[in-house]
């Protein structure tokens, strides 16, 4: 069902709607790739391992 | 005996295409010609506009073999287009791309992933003038995705909300993403100083493998989690990425990156250009279509740049704002405008790394925008 009425408000309402949710939403991405170095607490991948073992 | 063989004649040239020549189809064929000119002697992305232009050319011819109802229906070109038309292969370029792109600019420097959102205004000023010009909310949806700058998720929008006009969307979108080269650096120039395009980027960081392999898994779940809409291409994006990081399965990311991501381009190449026939094509529709797809292209990069430079408002060390046009997804075309403009003012200033980071994040922002619209359309 749509939410959003078919004429010219529903079209700025959409594009509001949709481009401020998408700052937002990549900005989660953004955060999230922020916390990425953490995981190198984790441990090291071994990549010579990785490569002799690979098809 | 004079009668019979121009009986004959008539009847011949009845069965030749040149019976049926409109002045329509000499245009598309000079355009088809123009694209394999661009591709060849430009090197505008030889791989898409070879295939697109060849096949517009042949369509145009009339009672051509391609245009036939009987290929139509059943033939290779008709498949090819199904492939498109039933979202079969845009999930698979998505492979194809993850397979070959090393996400490591984009996980190293997250502060620049915003631009993947910044540089997509031209979606929404090209959904509401689609709208003033009397399309449907949905329609001028998909004609507004034209403006994220990303073939795939046009035709995968696109199918969903107006299938209609898959032919004239995805023409749009592949032939700009084509000529970014000539569209962008203007826009770039004009919005930005000298010393500004003189800004150099500090190395980014070192990116583990471990990191590199979570990448697709934690984007792959967050994804299917937030916008189930768009999903399938992402998901298939992270898959050939994930293939291409594990390193224990080479096989497979190589074929994904090379045999058949080559097989699906010329599939794609030939599906889209085999819609070009002037009957469907020369259309005000299309006219309306392809301007606002260029005025989508324009506002995404003048929006990328002035929103790097707006976050230079707040940061001490300050990036190269040309990198804001490279928001507009089109990987790797749109990062590749960046460093080019770049070279051209200081010969030493190399921008590629830097900008494949806001990029690929512009993939993202692409698929989230998409996402967004199916579900505030409604539709799943």
């Amino acid at each position: 069902m749509t939410i959003v009425p078919d004429t010219l408000y529903g079209a700025v309402l959409l594009s509001v709607i949709d481009f401020g949710l998408s700052f937002v939403m990549i900005a989660g991405i953004g955060i999230v790739l922020a916390l990425f170095p953490l995981l190198n607490r984790l441990g090291k991948i071994d990549e010579k391992e990785l490569r002799k073992g690979g098809h | 005996m004079q009668d019979q063989l121009i009986v004959f004649l008539e009847a011949m040239y009845a069965q030749t295409g040149l019976a049926y020549f409109s002045w329509g189809n000499l245009i598309m064929i000079a355009i088809g010609a123009t694209m394999i000119y661009l591709a060849m002697v430009k090197k505008y992305e030889p791989l898409l506009l070879v295939g697109i232009g060849f096949s517009c050319i042949i369509s145009n011819v009339p009672a051509s073999a391609l245009g036939s109802e009987l290929v139509q229906a059943n033939g290779l070109f008709h498949y090819a287009y199904q492939g498109v038309a039933l979202l079969i292969i845009p999930p698979l370029i998505f492979f194809g791309v993850g397979a070959m792109t090393d996400f490591a600019p984009m996980i190293a420097n997250p502060k620049l992933v915003i631009l993947g959102a910044a540089a997509h205004l031209g979606i929404f000023v090209a959904l509401i003038g689609a709208k003033v010009l009397g399309f449907s909310l949905a329609e001028a949806g998909a004609i507004g995705i034209i403006g994220g700058a990303d073939g795939p998720m046009a035709i995968f929008v696109t199918v969903k909300l107006a299938p209609h006009l898959l032919p004239q969307i995805s023409v749009a979108a592949y032939s700009y993403m084509a000529l970014m080269p000539l569209i962008q650096p203007p826009v770039m120039k004009l919005l930005t100083s000298r010393e500004e395009r003189l800004i150099r980027m500090k190395q980014s960081r070192h990116v583990t493998r471990l990191e590199k392999v979570a990448f697709p898994v934690v984007i792959g779940v967050i994804v299917n989690l937030f916008f189930p809409p768009v999903a399938p291409l992402i998901t298939m994006l992270m898959l050939g990425n994930l293939f291409r990081e594990v390193l224990v399965v080479d096989r497979l990311a190589k074929t994904a990156a090379n045999d058949l991501m080559n097989v699906i381009i010329i599939c794609l190449t030939v599906a889209i250009g085999s819609t070009m026939s002037a009957d469907t094509f020369l259309t005000i529709d299309t006219l309306e279509i392809v301007a606002l797809g260029l005025v989508a292209f324009v506002f995404g990069t003048g929006s990328g740049v002035v929103g790097a430079k707006v976050m230079n408002l707040f940061l001490t060390e300050k990036i190269n704002p040309l990198l804001g046009s490279a928001g507009i997804a089109s990987v790797p075309i749109a990062a590749r405008v960046s460093h080019i403009v770049a070279l051209k003012e200081d010969k030493e200033n190399y921008l590629i790394y830097h900008a494949m980071g806001p990029n690929l994040a512009g993939v993202f922002g692409t698929a989230i925008s998409g996402g967004i619209m199916l579900a505030l359309l409604g539709v799943k």
